[in-house]
């Protein structure tokens, strides 16, 4: 008799698990309680909240970090100080910190989405972060409208980032991140060359006092003359030591196979404009290209044993371990730079085929789709990205403030930055300058994390060929093009 | 109405039996209830999952896709690859799981041993070690540049000594050399086994001119293979479920160039990571299967070389 009754038992319970697990598929804003009181103005502070608790309570808005960064413990305190003075100024809505470490957040989250109970308020969050959860996101438009928010204050591109994928507007820009050309001046002078161009448009003065264009060729040509071997030998000498180089000219962005030097030749996707396809735009292609003919023929880059090498890893970034002559990297690498020496500089990126692109990173806060109380979320986004707390936040992350008029402050207080002895952190005279310089050049859209299908899936593929690739020499590198390209499609192919 | 006969036995039970049945069920009623909560009903949903389309950031509504996870197992490559690096890792790591601990118990249990109590202690106590910390510890250990063991290959003139969790040659022997540190736990199963096999067998080989060899061969070994066939299951099961380590050494990345992608960490990754629960739950009865047939193919193949002393 027993055994009879458990068998409906555990089926019920299976169903109820099984339904309980979907019940976030669903997920849509719902019907929102009373619109915001609150009228913002563009910049401005938003206004105190009503100074009545409503009935039951403050609504309780949930904050959840740290899906794409903010676990570091002195950004943790900096969070929690300015949630404790949101909730000391706005007793109708109660903010709670809901933290789970960077390292399980995306497990976190998902569940949370898949259970039904997301929270309202993500952040700080990445644009490639934000697609791995691609449809989760709340459209703002009409809470920027209803709040007469203006957002002239930011460059359109950078508004438009948040556009991606005709789902409206999934956020304000809060933190960006350019790229520059980060190099070192030193290694430049003991070669006798002339430092890249500090600005966009300048043209390269090579050795023999010939004028030109600053793009990939260039950059290539020199890079062998700054990589340099145990005896002195840079990699353009015929008696040159590629198995013993104590300094490289050129390392690129590695984070991503999309950023290792794809991103930087061009804006791209690996989504065609059908939404079903695996396409690797032409650019990424001759980019991938360069830096493996760079790694294993000409030797100006690192190869993948080599990156991985205590000399010259750099905490995961070459050009920090001071033996590295150029690197192109975001603006969020001045947090580690200052491990390269003391005097390193930024100048202009390279072009290519006569145009420059400047990867942009960009980190800000995203309400979910399936927030249940959008209005009040809405105000506490008001509060994080243009409010009291934005600066705040800003400095904790060390983000780049994408509104225009704050800019310039950035970086005097930058350069005004002291360490525990009371010496400057960054050297004198960097060139700041090119940071903003790169904005107009920003690949926006498509973004080099633009959004694809199976997102996570398709990032451990392209990590792996990129491992692939800097381990293994001799690769024929347009049949490995394929094999990417035919594995991402296999894979967003699958029904699964 | 005739007399039920079965129903006599259960009368015929006395009131204190009864009343210790009830009891022995409210005991074990916690592993009941936990078995049915944490493991039945789990494993019932993730069948359940198998063909549907769930997943944790569901944006289509959720479906019945009959059959298809199970086809899409033929056609994903990374299943395949990550079914190929379990593989590969088992072929070098199950003869180094199953013979290290049993070399190491035949010397612990050597009657020339000085010390071998306190060898036993040193052998099983890495097995106490929390692993995560084990495996952070053996991480420093095996880094090429800072490493002790790349440090001790350079004194000895080794001038390129292996980048062993970095270099895809050289991360499975990594691995294994890493999961040395485990073989306590064999080790004393093992010693427990070769202390049950009467001494007097030894002495008769003795007599009959037997040497070392011959006694190893022909009274440790049969006598011993019960406890070789019981490591063997386990080590097997071990390796298909072979997940912790690459979790912990490079975040579930299955670096270097997924090299470390097992199929038990791959499966993960599609719960979590990828969010795909259906695909993810497909694979994890697709592990199961795999496991549970390797172990009936080692349990049928124990007829022939497992001797169990009280068969005919």
């Amino acid at each position: 008799m027993h055994a009879r009754l458990s068998r409906p038992g555990i089926l019920f319970a299976a169903i109820a698990l099984l339904a309980s697990a979907c019940g976030g598929s669903a997920a849509s804003p719902s019907a929102s309680s009373a619109p915001s009181s609150e009228a913002s103005a563009s910049v401005a502070p938003p206004s105190t909240g009503p100074a009545t608790v409503p009935p039951g309570g403050p609504i309780q808005i949930r904050w959840f970090c740290c899906l794409g960064g903010g676990d570091d413990p002195s950004q943790q305190k900096v969070f929690k100080q300015v949630i404790a003075d949101f909730n000391a100024s706005h007793p109708n809505i109660k903010v709670v910190f809901d933290y789970t470490a960077y390292s399980g957040a995306r497990d976190a989250f998902a569940t949370r989405v898949a259970s039904g109970n997301p929270p309202d308020i993500v952040g700080p969050l990445g644009v490639g972060g934000a697609n791995a959860f691609e449809g989760q996101w709340l459209d703002l438009s009409q809470h920027i409208q209803t709040n007469n928010i203006d957002l002239s204050g930011f460059d359109q591109g950078v508004i438009n980032l948040y556009k991606a994928g005709g789902q409206g507007q999934l956020g304000i820009p809060f933190a960006i991140y350019p790229s520059e050309l980060y190099y070192q001046p030193d290694m430049f002078d003991a070669a006798s060359l002339e430092p890249p161009p500090a600005n966009y448009g300048d043209q390269y003065k090579m050795p023999d006092g010939s004028m030109v264009d600053w793009n990939y060729d260039t950059v290539r040509q020199i890079a062998m003359q700054l990589t340099v071997d145990k005896a002195g030998k840079n990699a353009t000498d015929s008696a040159f030591n590629p198995k013993q180089i104590v300094q490289y000219g050129f390392e690129p962005q590695r984070d991503d196979l999309r950023t290792m030097g794809a991103a930087y030749f061009a804006a791209g996707k690996f989504l065609a404009d059908d939404g079903k396809t695996a396409q690797i735009p032409d650019a990424w292609a001759a980019a991938w290209k360069w830096v493996y003919k760079g790694m294993w023929t000409d030797h100006f880059i690192l190869t993948g044993p080599a990156y991985n090498s205590q000399t010259f890893n750099g905490g995961g970034y070459a050009f920090n371990s001071g033996h590295v002559a150029m690197q192109e990297n975001f603006l969020w690498n001045v947090c580690c730079v200052t491990d390269a020496g003391g005097n390193w500089n930024l100048a202009a990126l390279p072009s290519y085929n006569g145009k420059v692109t400047a990867p942009l990173n960009a980190d800000t806060f995203r309400i979910t789709k399936g927030t249940k109380h959008p209005d009040e979320a809405f105000t506490v986004l008001q509060y994080l990205v243009l409010g009291a707390a934005h600066t705040k936040l800003l400095n904790s992350i060390s983000g780049f403030p994408a509104l225009k008029a704050e800019q310039a402050d950035y970086f005097t207080q930058l350069q005004q930055q002291k360490d525990d002895k009371g010496k400057l952190i960054y050297p004198p005279d960097v060139n700041w300058n090119v940071v903003t310089q790169a904005i107009p050049f920003a690949d926006i859209d498509p973004n080099s994390e633009n959004a694809m299908p199976k997102y996570n899936k398709s990032l451990d593929i392209l990590a792996k060929y990129l491992t692939r690739w800097t381990s293994n020499p001799g690769l024929n590198m347009d049949n490995e093009l394929n094999n990417l390209k035919q594995e991402l499609q296999t894979t967003w192919n699958a029904a699964s | 109405m005739t007399t039920l006969p079965l129903s006599r036995p259960r009368a015929g039970r006395s009131l204190l039996a009864r009343r210790e049945a009830r009891w022995a069920l409210v005991f074990i009623s916690p592993w009941i209830v936990g078995f049915f909560a944490f493991t039945l009903l789990p494993m019932v949903a993730t069948l359940a999952f198998t063909f549907t389309n769930v997943n944790l950031n569901q944006t289509e509504p959720l479906r019945f896709v009959g059959l298809d996870n199970y086809k899409a197992v033929f056609s994903d490559k990374s299943t395949w690859d990550s079914l190929g690096v379990t593989l590969k890792f088992a072929a070098l790591s199950l003869p180094v799981a199953v013979l290290l601990p049993l070399a190491v118990a035949l010397l612990l249990g050597s009657r020339h041993l000085r010390f071998a109590g306190m060898f036993r202690v040193l052998f099983f106590l890495p097995y106490v070690v929390p692993f995560v910390a084990g495996v952070l510890i053996w991480e420093s250990m095996l880094n090429v540049d800072s490493g002790w063991i790349d440090q001790l290959l350079k004194l000895i003139g080794v001038s390129d000594p292996p980048n062993w969790l970095q270099d895809p040659t050289w991360v499975y022997p990594g691995l294994v050399l890493l999961g040395v540190w485990g073989i306590g736990g064999g080790v004393i199963v093992y010693l427990a086994g070769l202390r049950g096999i009467p001494s007097e067998y030894y002495d008769a080989a003795r007599i009959d001119g037997a040497g070392v060899w011959a006694s190893f061969r022909h009274v440790t070994l049969p006598l011993l293979s019960p406890v070789i066939f019981y490591t063997l299951i386990l080590a097997i099961v071990d390796v298909l479920q072979y997940f912790l380590v690459p979790l912990v050494l490079n975040q579930g990345t299955g670096e270097p160039g997924g090299t470390t992608l097992f199929l038990n960490l791959y499966i993960y990754k599609n719960f979590f990571a990828y969010q795909n629960m259906s695909y993810g739950a497909t694979l994890a009865w697709i592990l199961f299967a795999l496991t549970l047939v390797v172990t009936l193919f080692v349990f049928a193949s124990a007829r022939r070389w497992v001797y169990y002393a009280g068969e005919r």
